[in-house]
């Protein structure tokens, strides 16, 4: 029987995504005045609890993708949207990971985890409370009062997760945020990373360079063309079972041929960023 | 098992480690002796230098002043006062100018130089403006400020305010447009208004900066208290420098500047402590030798 009713849901559910990109096109005009093309006709999805890793080489606007869902910058062209509204601001239920530390050196780890809650208006005992939970949560027990500068480069790492994850955004952007730290630490804050991810279930876009991250945390994994004007080159489900350890899924079968499949798309457009490089320097250099 | 082994090995290694505290402790201590041996061995180098160099010529006293009449001054002032009062009044008078103009300036100075740092349009209009003002000689103004406003405490006090304003605002100008754009990014997506960002981000990033020109800003303060007495005023240090130059007394102009001296000094020795307060999140200074 086709009631209306089922028609609704089948329409509702799967057809809002999470993040929306169609076409999107973004330019910059350099400080010399020149105008880059970063990204070009970029069409993306995310579903909702969905974690999807962006790779690509460096330079193909993987960054920049980031910085339209989140707001932070508008795009030129094309249409961007989260949970089906066009992005305009900084749209609610949105967390941010950055490359480089973004905690606030003058708080204290207790304070800077409590910063959102706290932006946001939730009574201090409260927000300290909350805080707590989280700091506890990402293994920092004990480490309340510390300033960032005496925590280690994962430690600091695991603040500015808790600091996002207190605010239980429904979109989580990553933006290479394990790219600092050595192979050890990287692969233990992955694997914290899953299970926390899989306590609320965020969409989380997650951005970088390295290949494997990206098989052993995603869902789906979308390789970027070489930039200037980067677009979606193609994208790949990822069906290894969960939950994953990170350190040792690299070691299934599956993975491997996974990882075959992805590397043959990235392969060329690494070889064609890097061209481009070599024949800036030796532009330069003539 | 670890929990139980890990004190065992920190209390293994405290007993070699006091030892070894303890050579360096000693070590660093008689360091700091002789480097203030050596401190004293300068003065007095400087003093006796000087003495010699004047002793016996009645003229160079008049002149140059001399240590030992410096000295008989500060003793005359502080036991019988001075010709305008007790010598505590003056230093009274010229640090309440110098204190309150160096309290509204640097505030003023922090308020516009945040406000301008942080709304584009502001620091557009205002720019040449600014630019004017700073270029200006500003100390001419405290003739202004004596005609305008008469011998009392209040020329002395914006005179004041004129000097220190400029170095806190360019300052706290400067710190807030140096603020990292991935701090502010950060406190914005976690929800932080433009306020919020403001007082949680900007305002403490750009401490740093802004306490460095307090350092600076103190010593003009003082200046400006100075200077407003020397062009018109009836009390405090200026007004004795004035009255000991006018009437050939060289050490009560030394003795005047001794207690200036020690005044900045101390002002110093508590802006140091302020800055160590404010800035406990700060990881420790490069090493090396502070001034």
């Amino acid at each position: 029987m086709e009631t209306p009713r089922q028609l609704l849901q089948d329409q509702s559910r799967p057809t809002v995504p999470a993040i929306e990109l169609a076409a999107v096109t973004k330019r910059f005009t350099t400080p010399g005045g020149a105008r880059y093309t970063a990204l070009m006709d970029l069409s993306l999805d995310v579903a909702p609890g969905e974690f999807c890793a962006v790779v690509g080489p460096t330079g193909c606007g993987k960054s920049t993708t980031l910085t339209l869902v989140s707001g932070l910058e508008r795009a030129s062209s094309g249409s961007v949207k989260v949970h089906g509204e066009e992005v305009k601001g900084i749209p609610p239920g949105i967390g941010f990971m950055f490359q480089t530390d973004a905690v606030l050196p003058w708080k204290s780890v207790l304070d800077n985890v409590a910063t959102g809650p706290r932006f946001r208006g939730v009574p201090k005992k409260k927000a300290n409370d909350a805080a707590r939970d989280w700091v506890r949560r990402v293994g920092l027990a004990g480490f309340e009062d510390r300033f960032p500068h005496q925590l280690s480069g994962g430690m600091r790492k695991r603040v500015a997760l808790a600091q996002s994850l207190i605010n239980e955004p429904k979109i989580l952007l990553m933006d290479e945020p394990f790219g600092a730290l050595d192979v050890q630490t990287r692969a233990i804050m992955s694997n914290e990373l899953l299970q926390l991810w899989d306590l609320t279930r965020p969409s989380v876009v997650f951005v970088t360079h390295d290949l494997e991250e990206a098989i052993a945390l995603a869902d789906k994994v979308v390789v970027l063309t070489a930039g200037p004007g980067g677009t979606v080159k193609a994208s790949f489900d990822i069906d290894l079972p969960r939950p994953r350890v990170v350190q040792e899924i690299r070691f299934e079968a599956h993975f491997v041929d996974l990882y075959q499949q992805i590397w043959e798309a990235l392969k060329s457009e690494v070889d064609v960023a890097y061209a481009q490089t070599t024949q800036a320097g030796r532009g330069a250099d003539s | 098992m670890s929990a139980v082994t890990v004190p065992r090995r920190i209390a293994d290694d405290t007993v070699s480690v006091s030892q070894a505290e303890h050579t360096y402790r000693s070590r660093a201590r008689w360091h700091r002796v002789r480097v203030h041996l050596a401190q004293f061995a300068v003065l007095f180098v400087v003093l006796a230098g000087w003495q010699l160099y004047v002793a016996g010529d009645p003229l160079k006293i008049i002149l140059y002043g001399d240590p030992s009449g410096i000295y008989t001054q500060l003793k005359v002032w502080i036991t019988d006062g001075t010709s305008i009062g007790s010598l505590g009044d003056q230093i009274k008078v010229t640090l309440e100018e110098a204190v309150i103009g160096f309290v509204i300036g640097t505030v003023l100075g922090v308020v516009c130089g945040v406000a301008l740092g942080r709304i584009r349009i502001l620091a557009e209009v205002f720019s040449p403006y600014i630019k004017v003002l700073n270029s200006i000689p500003r100390i001419v103004l405290g003739s202004v400020f004596v005609l305008a406003f008469g011998l009392g405490i209040e020329s002395k006090i914006l005179l004041v305010i004129v000097l220190v304003f400029f170095g806190v605002f360019f300052n706290a100008f400067q710190g807030v447009r140096e603020v990292d754009r991935n701090l502010i990014a950060n406190a914005t997506i976690l929800g932080g208004s433009r306020w919020q960002v403001t007082r949680h981000v900007v305002l403490p990033s750009a401490f740093t900066w802004i306490i460095a020109s307090l350092h600076v800003s103190f010593g003009f303060a003082l200046i400006g208290a100075i200077v407003g007495e020397f062009l018109g005023g009836t009390e405090g240090l200026g007004e004795l420098i004035k009255i000991a130059q006018g009437s050939f007394n060289a050490n009560g102009v030394w003795a005047a500047m001794v207690i200036m001296g020690v005044v900045a000094l101390t002002a110093e020795w508590g802006i140091t402590r302020l800055e160590r307060r404010l800035l406990r999140w700060r990881p420790p200074q490069l090493a090396g030798p502070e001034l």
